[in-house]
């Protein structure tokens, strides 16, 4: 029995195999020859929506609204495009021009509905719907709206079509007409809002009249996700900036979470959507496309000093109580340096209040500049916080070696001054140095800086430290520097103390080309610090400018009780 | 009868080598036709990759062809054990393509070891229904059932439902000729019956997306059901005779996906139309019936299960690979044996021929 069995169900497969093939190709031959004839097999595609971007409140700051287009679908209307258009220019106040221009711009192929008139109001849409009947359709396409555009441009991006960067995009599997995330978080977790998209396959016959209806994939919706920034302070954060240049950030200092991060000059994403002032925005002077806090590097002046404090502590060539005199100017070789005021004997302690310029350059020869260095890049001044923001750029931290490449030329005493007051060749972003100086709130640790909280309901597991391995008692002598800084009456940040946040800050005064920029870097209570901020303005003269949109800025936070 | 060119009886090596030659010129045509697109070659490297492997199999058939296939009998549990070892590996270390893990890689060589562990399934089915032990109900049926359901669970895994299919029904093919006892049969029924309702369960997503694609391809016709919609079209329109070489609009014009892997049978029906599909299975049928005709003559048990092992896999392969192909069977990945594009498939299945070319000499 076996072995006849199983020729028996050999033959039996061959032979069905042998009868479908007959009744396909012959029995069904001509009919789906004639459909393979004629490509007869079409996709009409439908957008998914993607998902909002909430705050920490659950506040949208990004959503996908529906906007009424007026389209038409060119194969019904072939014969009296000319005559439908004016009409509709007619009663609906816009220019037959600019249908036609639509029209001619659109058009993808005879089936898929074409949008002549873009984002009416609803009842307008209707009164059209209800005049031209079947020769035009309403078409609901989501279209993304941010309500806080100007306050959380940088942090969010915006959405375009896929077409200008499709080449790169392509292996991805995106389609050229869908939207994609540009700058920010809209780019950084595309992959999570953008959902699927559907659509409905239908089958043509030879002149393209739809002839049957083979099925649809209804599209599927992105995913929410929730961010750590609160909306109303970063209200407060771009009020306290004004008109100036430059970022304010403020972060959880334990956690890494960014409660805020503004900067400016900053841009209305809904332009890009609409397609408006675009040429403006990219040709701007002031680059308000730029996100400050993250992509563009500066001097970071006396804000240096701290780590340059750390540096010489660990070195074991200084204590806190090693003393300089500052008689106003210091002289090396030809060359004369100038402090802000004349300081006469200083430790530690007075150096960091006062910001003295001429106890650094004595701390800075003689730990000289590869110590800086190493501890420069120890607090992560030239490389990325990894931030999830697009685009972030690094730091650059000098170094003799460093320098011989880039110019064919040696290092001197005089980049050495330089450098330990943070001047000269260093620069940095302002989150590096946000961080870098978080590192003396958090008790020593470097503390990696995110802003997506949770994807639906699921926390995100960005928090991640390292520890520096400072001395406990070098990070104290340090910390108590800054503290008195503000709480002193002689201290550079003595404006904030009125606050009563118990806050320790440092200053920083960056000369550059034209004006000087101003820093201020801060974290509050000083025993149990929970927040770290930092406040730049690019080329504003001062470091006092700083202080004082920092004032602003938690002087508002403290009166919505929002710390 | 001179012109009975089927009777040949006397030497079966001889007609598997011819149809073997005539499918590997066959397989190389289709797999230009599939890289031409509008009379452009894409992707040459596949080409000149698939002429290597099929210099490889033959090299491999020679070889093997030379062994003593009883070797298979004694080192039957070594093999096993050894390509459990490779599945196992694979769970740990394997290669992710397409968000499956079914790639190792040694020495720089990457390979699927679910294709190995269908030659170690065939030797240890041979070897235990050729056994007196086969009269016995544990020892004889279940002990080498558990075996393979271990190998095609781990491969299930990875996961790679087609294979693990492939696994079991050769353990029932093989079973099925070697007259297993009723009461084995009534458990097998029994154990699936009470098995199906769980088996939503264990499917991937995906995996379940098929099943239901097969029973109405309309459901998905961007994802899963426009394979099967176009492979219909394409295979449809070819009619009688075909649309002839290179021809083939649908194949041209890129419509149909992995038509160089899975769906390679499309584009024989769709250029060489009826006629074409017939004389392909014509000759599969002419490669399956020699072996079987041959297994029937041998009086070696062990030679015999094995051949019939052999021509089992064979014969899997077509029919699952083409009945998806025209929507008969849910695309559950397997490839057209001989035909499609990929070097592990090739080579064992050459390999398998190379065993039953010294099964033929040594019996």
């Amino acid at each position: 029995m076996g072995q006849n069995l199983i020729r028996r169900i050999y033959l039996g497969g061959f032979l069905l195999l042998v009868f479908s093939l007959f009744y396909y190709q012959i029995v069904k031959g001509d009919y789906y020859l004639e459909r393979a004839r004629n490509n007869y097999v079409r996709i009409i595609p439908l957008e998914s929506i993607r998902g909002t971007i909430f705050d920490k409140n659950s506040v949208p700051l990004a959503y996908d609204k529906a906007s009424f287009n007026i389209a038409v679908v060119p194969y019904e209307i072939q014969d009296k495009k000319n005559y439908l258009f004016n009409e509709l220019a007619g009663f609906s106040g816009y220019d037959a021009n600019l249908l036609h221009s639509n029209y001619e711009k659109r058009k993808a192929n005879i089936f898929s509905p074409v949008d002549i008139i873009l984002d009416v109001d609803k009842m307008k849409a209707l009164k059209i719907k209800e005049k031209f009947g079947e020769d035009i359709l309403i078409n609901p396409q989501p279209t993304r709206f941010y309500p806080y555009p100007y306050e959380s441009a940088h942090i969010l991006g915006y959405v375009k079509k896929a077409v200008s960067s499709f080449q790169s995009l392509k292996k991805y599997g995106y389609t050229p007409a869908e939207r994609i995330g540009f700058g920010g978080i809209e780019q950084y977790y595309d992959a999570y809002l953008k959902g699927d998209n559907g659509g409905d396959l239908i089958e043509v016959d030879a002149e393209g009249k739809m002839v049957g209806f083979l099925g649809e994939r209804l599209p599927q919706k992105g995913r929410d996700i929730y961010l750590t920034i609160d909306s109303r302070i970063q209200k407060y954060a771009y009020n306290a900036m004004g008109k100036k240049r430059g970022t304010i950030i403020l972060l959880d200092s334990m956690k890494g979470e960014v409660l805020s991060l503004v900067s400016l000059p900053s841009f209305d994403p809904n332009d890009f959507i609409k397609g408006r002032n675009i040429k403006k925005l990219l040709a701007g002077d002031d680059k308000p496309l730029i996100n400050r806090a993250s992509q563009a590097t500066y001097p970071l002046g006396s804000t240096f000093k701290p780590i340059v404090s750390v540096a010489a502590l660990d070195s074991k060539k200084a204590t806190p109580s090693t003393t300089f005199n500052c008689g106003g100017t210091f002289n090396l070789g030809m060359a004369s340096f100038r402090c802000a005021h004349t300081h006469d004997q200083e430790n530690l302690y007075d150096a960091l209040i006062h910001s003295c310029n001429i106890y650094f350059y004595n701390l800075g020869l003689i730990i000289g500049s590869q110590t800086m260095a190493r501890w420069a890049k120890k607090f992560g001044l030239d490389s990325d916080t990894e931030i999830d923001l697009p685009y972030e750029r690094k730091g650059l931290v000098p170094s003799p070696l460093w320098k011989s490449k880039e110019f064919r030329t040696t290092w001197f005493k005089g980049d050495t001054v330089n450098f330990s007051i943070g001047q000269g060749f260093i620069e940095v972003t302002p989150l590096e140095n946000l961080i870098a100086f978080n590192v003396f709130a958090s008790g020593g640790y470097l503390i990696k800086p995110y802003i997506l909280k949770k994807v639906d309901a699921t926390d995100s597991t960005l928090s991640a430290k390292s520890y520096l391995g400072i001395p406990q008692d070098s990070l104290n002598a340090v910390r108590e520097g800054l503290r008195g800084a503000v709480r002193k009456e002689d201290g550079t940040s003595y404006y904030l103390k009125k606050l009563n946040l118990k806050i320790a800050g440092k200053t920083g005064t960056a000369q550059t080309y034209g004006k000087s920029h101003g820093w201020f870097l801060g974290f509050f209570p000083y025993d149990d610090p929970k927040y770290t901020i930092c406040t730049f303005l690019e080329n504003c003269g001062s470091s006092f400018y700083a202080v004082k949109a920092s004032y602003d800025f938690l002087k508002s936070l403290k009166e919505q009780e929002l710390l | 009868m001179p012109f009975n060119i089927l009777n040949v009886k006397s030497n079966p090596s001889k007609v598997i080598i011819i149809c073997l030659l005539f499918l590997n010129i066959l397989s190389l045509t289709i797999l230009y036709s599939s890289l031409h697109q509008r009379g452009e070659l894409k992707n040459q490297d596949i080409f000149y990759k698939q002429i290597t492997w099929i210099l490889i199999s033959w090299l491999v058939l020679i070889i093997i062809s030379f062994i003593n296939y009883r070797l298979y009998l004694d080192f039957s549990y070594i093999f096993y054990i050894l390509n459990l070892i490779l599945l196992v590996a694979v769970y740990f270390f394997g290669k992710k393509t397409m968000g499956a893990q079914r790639w190792l890689s040694i020495f720089g060589f990457s390979f699927q070891p679910s294709e190995l562990s269908k030659i170690t399934t065939i030797f240890l089915l041979a070897k235990f229904f050729s056994s007196a032990d086969r009269k016995y109900f544990i020892k004889g049926f279940i002990f080498p059932l558990v075996l393979i359901l271990i190998n095609a669970l781990l491969i299930f895994k990875q996961p790679d439902l087609g294979t693990a299919v492939v696994l079991i029904i050769l353990f029932l093919m093989v079973g099925v000729s070697s007259r297993i006892r009723k009461r084995c049969f009534i458990f097998l029924v029994g154990a699936g019956l009470f098995l199906l309702p769980f088996s939503g369960h264990f499917l991937k997503d995906y995996q379940k997306k098929r099943l239901i694609v097969f029973l109405n391809p309309n459901v998905d016709p961007l994802g899963a059901g426009y394979t099967i919609i176009q492979s219909k079209i394409a295979i449809g329109s070819g009619k009688l005779a075909g649309k002839g070489f290179l021809a083939g609009t649908q194949n041209q014009f890129n419509f149909l996906p992995e038509r160089h892997t899975d769906f390679i049978f499309t584009i024989v029906a769709e250029e060489w139309g009826f006629l074409g599909s017939l004389f392909l299975l014509l000759i599969y049928w002419l490669i399956i019936k020699m072996i079987l005709d041959r297994a029937k003559e041998t009086r070696d048990p062990f030679a015999r299960r094995l051949s019939i092992g052999i021509c089992s896999y064979l014969f899997i392969h077509i029919f699952i690979n083409i009945g998806m192909t025209l929507g008969i069977l849910p695309v559950v990945g397997i490839p057209l044996i001989f035909l499609s594009y990929g070097g592990t498939n090739l080579v064992v299945s050459f390999l398998l021929v190379g065993i039953f070319f010294n099964i033929c000499k040594n019996t």
